[in-house]
């Protein structure tokens, strides 16, 4: 263990963005012969609180398993400052772990719990009682130490079992989906915690969840996986504004794709229909793709547009008939039919038409993502919902696939 | 705990349901989830456990109230019980050695196969929690409940080949040398011991199965995560947690093994000094039958008082690791 001993402390440690301190290499896993992960390359910096952000199946529990023992990886190699971790068993490692079911030991208190990494490690007894208070108040449940864990609500015993990961001192913690077992106003006030929690100790921590709005508001970095693979890393603002894939764009802000063949007057033509991309100039007659987000979107009333109706940098794209409309309290959400299978999904804080109505709909030239001509392997796929299950079969048979794992956006 | 979920385990003629609920689960509120069970339901709860009530009476309660009249009569020279009563048989079971001392030999051989069986049991049940549905599963069940498959007196003369004069046991005994001649351990104490043992495992087994598998995984990883090594977290998180099996394997396994009398006669031979073979004897042999009602009645309060004990003990250590 490399951690400071006051890192517990109040004196936050200033995390040195440019040490490498996590290296994945080359790491393949699977189960009875199937590929279920596969991650070129991945380093994560000392101190960043990094997210691994991906659908179910897509392997970031078993990158997370990797990384803690569980999972003996088929290939590639795991450093953890320098050392090689690969062989290393999971009580060797030292680093700490909090699951998505708290995994707090029922047969003990909290302050058991919290002492155990602590009895292991042979911590003489008053230093060990210093230390599960100090823990212990760090996650503000100092009153608690003589409790059962089953004695706890949820997010307690969750506070517990970060507090028992913390007791250790370890240079890095991993979570587990370690809030989807909360409820919605908790896991909201959880996210505040951890956040300063990890900012105040300066501890690395990887977090893994499938929760985007999660990943966006407490990450330094997020690497969104899919079928195995990582296929953008970078930060909350760089992966919304500038998704590399299809399915990053949809995965985070579900991201309207449009697809079909451009013109050199930037001109889209989708569907059958011709629509404005917004773009200066498309490559002719090339397969493109290009995404909105449903924020970006602007509505006016009525199939002919007027120019007026849309606010300034943003213009008519084309029109289409409303197919949905929901309020979402803070939004509305709609649906605009362009065409036979091509639909586009707005946000807007004003009353969308009627469904039936017709509405044109328009965007800034700079809300449009272009996401490369070759990104279209999932053509067919209307919906974001899709890109998570498809993701086993990509893994397998994706391996010459050109969309690697780092690549920037074509645009 | 919803209270309508108790209220089967908890009616009020099931006796092994509420004392394993108690040892077990360690639940508090068990018992007045019950009672305001029994309370909503009536006299119309009671109807599905009627069947059960009728048959304990008929063939439990009734043939032991007999036994215990039986037990109370004094014999005759020839052992014809005579009219009257006294407690002159009692007398007998605790004062002539034949039988007190078959009452602890008994006692102690239960409590030794129960240790036992826990003991031989623990690893064959971990591993079956551990096996992943499928053939290697499924034998290994296949295996561990087999002795309850078998007939018992099949089961016993396999023991009998195998530990007799000539049997597989001696014969690689002295054929490595280790014996200058084969042993006689066919009514040996440690025949009567194993193949006791090997009756009773299943009873042992099968509990603890149930209760490891019940153990969730990331304990183990969180245990492992925070430094412990597999040997620490077995005993620190595998071991106590599969103490409700430990608890319902053990007090099944020993009033099972205080009775027990075919198998130790068969391997053993009727001279083997256990309270179930002179009950045996003193009806098939001697005809004493009251001495042979309190000598069993005597058995029975013995087993009572030792499964208690053996709750009691599983309670307090729950307690003390479950507050």
């Amino acid at each position: 263990m490399t951690s400071d001993p006051e890192a517990a402390g109040e004196a936050p440690a200033t995390p040195a963005p440019a040490t490498p301190h996590i290296e994945i290499e080359n790491l393949a896993a699977g189960y009875e012969g199937q590929r279920v992960l596969d991650v070129d390359r991945l380093s994560i910096r000392r101190g960043e609180f990094l997210s691994i952000l991906g659908p179910s199946g897509c392997g970031k529990t078993t990158l997370l398993n990797s990384l803690a023992g569980f999972v003996t990886p088929t290939g590639g190699r795991i450093t953890l400052d320098g050392v090689d971790l690969t062989d290393v068993p999971t009580h060797r490692r030292g680093l700490g772990l909090v699951f998505q079911n708290y995994a707090l030991f029922p047969h003990m208190t909290v302050a058991d719990n919290v002492a155990y990494g602590l009895r292991v490690r042979r911590v003489e007894r008053a230093e060990r009682d210093e230390r599960v208070t100090e823990s212990l108040r760090l996650v503000g449940l100092e009153q608690y130490a003589g409790r059962r864990p089953k004695q706890l609500s949820g997010g307690q015993q969750q506070r517990v079992a970060v507090a028992r990961a913390l007791a250790t001192r370890p240079a890095v913690l991993l979570l587990d989906e370690p809030l989807s077992n909360l409820d919605a106003k908790l896991r909201r006030e959880m996210r505040v915690e951890l956040r300063e929690l990890q900012q105040r100790l300066g501890i690395t921590m990887v977090f893994v969840t499938h929760d985007q709005e999660e990943a966006m508001s407490l990450s330094d970095r997020i690497a969104v996986m899919n079928g195995g693979r990582v296929e953008q890393l970078g930060s909350p603002t760089e992966v919304y504004r500038t998704p590399a894939t299809r399915f990053v764009a949809e995965f985070i802000g579900a991201a309207n794709i449009l697809e079909g063949a451009g013109a050199a007057d930037g001109t889209l033509v989708v569907g059958g229909v011709r629509l404005d991309s917004g773009l200066a100039s498309l490559r002719d007659g090339a397969p493109v793709t290009l995404a909105v987000r449903p924020e970006r979107v602007v509505l006016a009333p009525g199939g002919a547009p007027d120019p007026a109706a849309f606010p300034a940098g943003s213009a008519a794209r084309g029109s289409g008939i409303v197919g949905y409309r929901a309020f979402t309290g803070e939004a509305w959400q709609a649906q605009i039919v362009v065409a036979e299978g091509v639909a586009l999904n707005a946000r807007t804080a004003q009353e969308p038409p009627a469904v039936g109505a017709s509405v044109s709909f328009g965007w800034g030239p700079d809300d449009v993502i272009r996401l490369g001509d070759d990104a279209g392997d999932d053509a067919g796929d209307d919906a974001g919902d899709n890109a998570g299950d498809d993701a086993g079969d990509d893994a397998g048979d994706d391996a010459g696939d050109d969309r690697s794992s780092l690549r920037k956006p074509a645009a | 705990m919803s209270a309508p979920a108790t209220a089967p385990v908890d009616g009020p003629t099931d006796k092994t349901g509420d004392k394993t609920g108690g040892e077990t689960g360690g639940e508090t509120g068990d018992k007045t989830a019950g009672k305001t069970a029994r309370k909503r339901y009536g006299v119309r709860g009671l109807l599905p456990v009627t069947p059960v009530v009728v048959f304990l009476l008929a063939l439990f309660v009734v043939p032991l109230v007999r036994v215990f009249a039986l037990s109370l009569h004094p014999v005759d020279a020839n052992g014809y019980p005579l009219d009257g009563y006294s407690f002159v048989q009692y007398r007998r079971v605790f004062t002539e050695s034949f039988f007190s001392e078959a009452l602890w030999h008994s006692l102690g051989t239960a409590l030794l196969v129960t240790v036992l069986c826990v003991l031989l049991g623990f690893p064959a049940a971990y591993a079956l929690s551990r096996a992943r549905q499928g053939v290697v599963r499924t034998l290994l069940f296949v295996a561990v409940v087999s002795p309850l498959l078998t007939s018992v007196v099949v089961r016993s003369y396999g023991w009998v080949v195998l530990f007799s004069a000539n049997g597989a046991v001696n014969r690689v005994l002295v054929g490595l040398g280790l014996l200058d001649q084969p042993a006689r351990l066919l009514t040996s104490y440690f025949v009567v011991v194993v193949s006791v043992v090997h009756v009773m495992l299943p009873f042992a087994i099968l509990p603890l199965t149930t209760a490891l598998g019940g153990i969730d995984d990331n304990l183990r990883r969180a245990s492992r995560s925070l430094g412990a090594g597999p040997v620490r977290t077995f005993w620190k998180v595998t071991v106590p947690l599969s103490l409700p099996g430990i608890a319902v394997g053990a007090t099944v396994v020993f009033p099972l093994a205080m009775g027990i009398y075919i198998t130790p006669l068969l391997v053993g031979g009727a001279n083997q000094p256990l309270a179930g073979l002179r009950v045996y004897s003193q009806i098939t042999s001697v005809f004493d039958y009251p001495v042979a009602a309190a000598l069993s009645l005597t058995l029975l309060v013995l087993t009572l008082l030792g499964v208690s004990a053996l709750g009691t003990g599983f309670r307090f250590w729950e307690r003390r690791l479950h507050g």
